[in-house]
């Protein structure tokens, strides 16, 4: 028995070792395999988005929703960003964790997701139609269908990508509004060169960089301005327009020409008026309210779709959208995934929870009425800003769904933008460069 | 108590011991079987690709790039890294007080987080800090994450101020080993202080300086968030490493099994760097009759 004695210590060193890695995760197995506690409750795990007004938003829908419906629990917490929330949830999937159902899941991630099978069609599970009745979203879901037909994520919010420009600095210029098309925004740089040689066009580090998910928020937002927004890549081909992706890249490179572009990394350039132009999502919007007071919408900045190639109507100008929204994976059980459409569709069931998704993130509910239902003209008179992205959620065009999205956008910048951009190619070439790399990949 | 008893051996051993199988080597051989696969970890279904992970590795610009960076990195860090904790650890050492003091000033970047360290260096660089404002005004306009080698010594710089101190904590403990009677005994025969370095200090603070080296080569191998946050391997794959390529091809692009191939193609690279080098610096050793 002595001998033992050793043996048995280890073992129970071990034991604890190995307990104490335990991340105390996987509700399916903790709650039992249809997700059933022992009290017969229903447990779903709701990863929401690693931002506290998101987070707290839906931590007060499952707490009013739990209220209800006393045969459901849900726990929110937020996915961990280790090192990015796309490589945890990816983490989790492996190793058995993932939740019942996330949030800030965009088309890209999800296509790829879909791709391994670990999404559930959302319009298999009952439930999934009055949710797009209910919440008017008929056209905004619409762009939002998988090249395989089916519809693995719900959008929660759609953020038209917007321009801002510094219309004091334009004032200045002798502008009273912002330049629409190419030519005039050339122009303006000219001007802007002229009485401020230390200031540019467009400061932004991100044009050199070839990071994927960069382009969405230079590439994209040009490009589908100046194609009327082509969809580039469908399914497994190459749709890309060639004159409008040539144009955008040229539009690029005559601005480098003109000194208007500083690909270095700089700090709040267009707060600090280094740059008079800069895409600009709503959520800057809460950031300026902190650290930027005197950043006014009407009074030193204003927002403006982007700019076309001369000819085109600017009227007619599409943008890129972000929007992120809601998966279910398909590792929950059938009671889960049940348990957690009914909860999205009580959220949506009433516009009011929109609206107060609206006021708290700032980020536009993806619904085709958010410029019409009364609901949101409260928050729309209040901050007269988010108005020109709830007028174009409708024309702005959702990222691509090809699971290899990411090394398809990722060659945008490595053989065209990024090097345009530093003047070591010309944008016919590029376009040749990048369209031979994205076609190899997809074969 | 038993001194000979193996098993107290192996009781004491046993924790560390199951850490390591179950996190090291249990995933070093899931990575291996990985590495010849075409799964990525989510998916029911994958396939057996055989070598085709590795063949397309080698072939791409990422992994090639990931190469050679690492031995930039290594030309930059690495002198760089030596001769700060050097120059820290002779200068602690001749501290009448308060020694340790300064050596836990010194270690604390190795303790700080890489992501506020670069956050603080990339507002630091930025085009209208003050210190890019002040170049500027003298004629010098630099992009520093932009350019590649500007962007290498960046990284490079950062990395050798995180490791100075700890480096410096190993060097110290290496003087102080050294006979203060040696010192006395030279002073005696007229050494020149610079004599005394090169002739006396070096050579007996060798199996440190050893120790110090194989590390810092160790630690290029391994560079990751400060790339991550400060250049995100650009500009142009100037600063892409093993540990950024991997990351990106398994986590970005969801190519567990390649990734696996790239980690086991970089554990190659690493063993086979260390060993020459490591070669080298005793034969470096031996022909100076150091050890």
């Amino acid at each position: 028995m002595k001998k033992r004695y050793p043996v048995l210590l280890a073992l129970s060193l071990a034991i604890t070792l190995l307990s104490a890695c335990s991340t105390g995760q996987g509700a399916k197995s903790a709650a039992g395999d249809d997700g059933k506690g022992a009290s017969g409750k229903v447990t779903i795990e709701f990863w929401a988005a690693p931002n506290p007004t998101q987070q707290a938003f839906w931590q007060e829908m499952a707490k009013a929703y739990e209220a209800e419906n006393g045969n459901v629990k849900i726990n929110v917490s937020a996915i961990k960003e280790s090192p990015s929330s796309e490589a945890s949830i990816q983490a989790a999937i492996a190793g058995g964790s993932a939740p019942t159902i996330s949030e800030n899941i965009n088309r890209g991630f999800a296509a790829q997701l879909a791709n391994s099978k670990a999404l559930v069609p959302l319009e298999t599970l009952p439930g999934y139609d009055e949710v797009l009745s209910s919440r008017h979203m008929k056209d905004t879901i619409e762009p939002w269908k998988f090249a395989d037909g089916h519809q693995y994520v719900l959008p929660i919010y759609s953020n038209a990508m917007l321009f801002g420009w510094r219309s004091d600095i334009l004032q200045e210029l002798g502008y009273a509004e912002p330049p629409k098309t190419y030519s005039e925004v050339l122009e303006l740089t000219g001007k802007l060169k002229a009485k401020y040689p230390d200031k540019y066009l467009w400061a932004k580090a991100d044009l050199a960089d070839p990071t994927a998910w960069k382009r969405w928020f230079d590439f994209f937002m040009l490009y589908n301005a100046a194609s009327g927004g082509n969809k580039f890549v469908e399914g497994s081909s190459f749709i890309g327009d060639e004159k409008a992706g040539v144009a955008t890249l040229q539009f690029l490179d005559d601005l480098r020409q003109a000194k208007g572009l500083l690909a270095q990394n700089v700090t709040d350039p267009f707060e600090t008026g280094v740059s008079v132009f800069t895409d600009l999502g709503p959520w800057t919007f809460t950031n300026w309210a902190e650290k930027f007071p005197e950043m006014k919408y009407g009074e030193n900045f204003t927002l403006s779709m982007p700019p076309v190639p001369d000819g085109l109507d600017p009227g007619a100008s599409k943008t890129f959208a972000d929007t992120k929204g809601l998966v279910i994976y398909a590792s929950a059980s059938k009671e889960q995934q049940e348990a957690a459409m009914n909860f999205i569709k009580w959220v949506y069931s009433s516009p009011e929870n929109d609206a107060k998704w609206f006021e708290q993130t700032k980020l536009p509910p993806a619904r085709d009425d958010l410029s019409t239902n009364e609901s949101f003209k409260a928050i729309l008179d209040a901050s007269p800003e988010l108005k020109p992205y709830a007028e174009n959620v409708p024309n702005a065009v959702p990222p691509m769904d090809n699971p290899k999205f990411n090394e398809l956008q990722t060659f945008i910048g490595q053989e065209a933008l990024n090097k345009v951009v530093r003047g070591e190619i010309d944008p016919q070439t590029g376009w040749s460069n990048l369209k031979k790399a994205i076609e190899g990949e997809l074969q | 108590m038993n001194q000979n008893n193996p098993r107290l051996g192996w009781l004491f051993t046993s924790p560390y011991l199951i850490y390591s199988l179950v996190f090291f080597l249990g995933p070093l051989i899931w990575s291996f079987y990985l590495a010849f696969t075409n799964w990525d970890l989510i998916a029911p279904t994958y396939e057996f690709v055989g070598f085709d992970n590795f063949l397309k590795a080698l072939k791409s610009p990422g992994v090639q790039s990931a190469f050679w960076v690492t031995y930039k990195f290594m030309i930059v860090f690495v002198p760089l890294v030596i001769v700060m904790s050097m120059a820290v650890a002779v200068l602690v050492h001749g501290l009448p007080k308060f020694r340790s003091v300064f050596l836990i000033g010194f270690f604390l970047p190795y303790l700080s987080s890489g992501v506020v360290s670069s956050l603080i260096v990339k507002g630091f660089l930025s085009y209208n800090s003050p210190l890019n404002e002040t170049l500027r005004r003298l004629g010098v306009d630099i992009n520093w994450l932009g350019s590649p080698w500007a962007a290498l010594l960046v990284v490079g710089a950062i990395m050798a101020w995180k490791f100075t101190g700890y480096y410096a904590l190993i060097l110290t403990s290496g003087l102080a080993g050294i006979d203060k009677e040696v010192y006395e005994a030279a002073a005696i025969d007229g050494v020149s202080n610079r004599q005394r370095f090169w002739k006396i200090t070096l050579p007996l603070m060798y199996p440190a300086i050893y120790t110090t080296l194989i590390l810092a080569f160790g630690v290029t191998f391994g560079i990751f968030t400060e790339v991550y946050q400060l250049t995100g391997g650009g500009p142009n794959y100037a600063t892409n490493t093993w540990q950024m390529e991997i990351f990106s091809q398994a986590f970005k692009n969801l190519q567990a099994g390649y990734a696996s191939a790239i980690a086991l193609l970089a554990s190659l690279a690493t063993f086979i760097s260390i060993f020459i080098i490591r070669k080298l610096l005793e034969v470096w050793g031996k022909r100076n009759g150091w050890v």
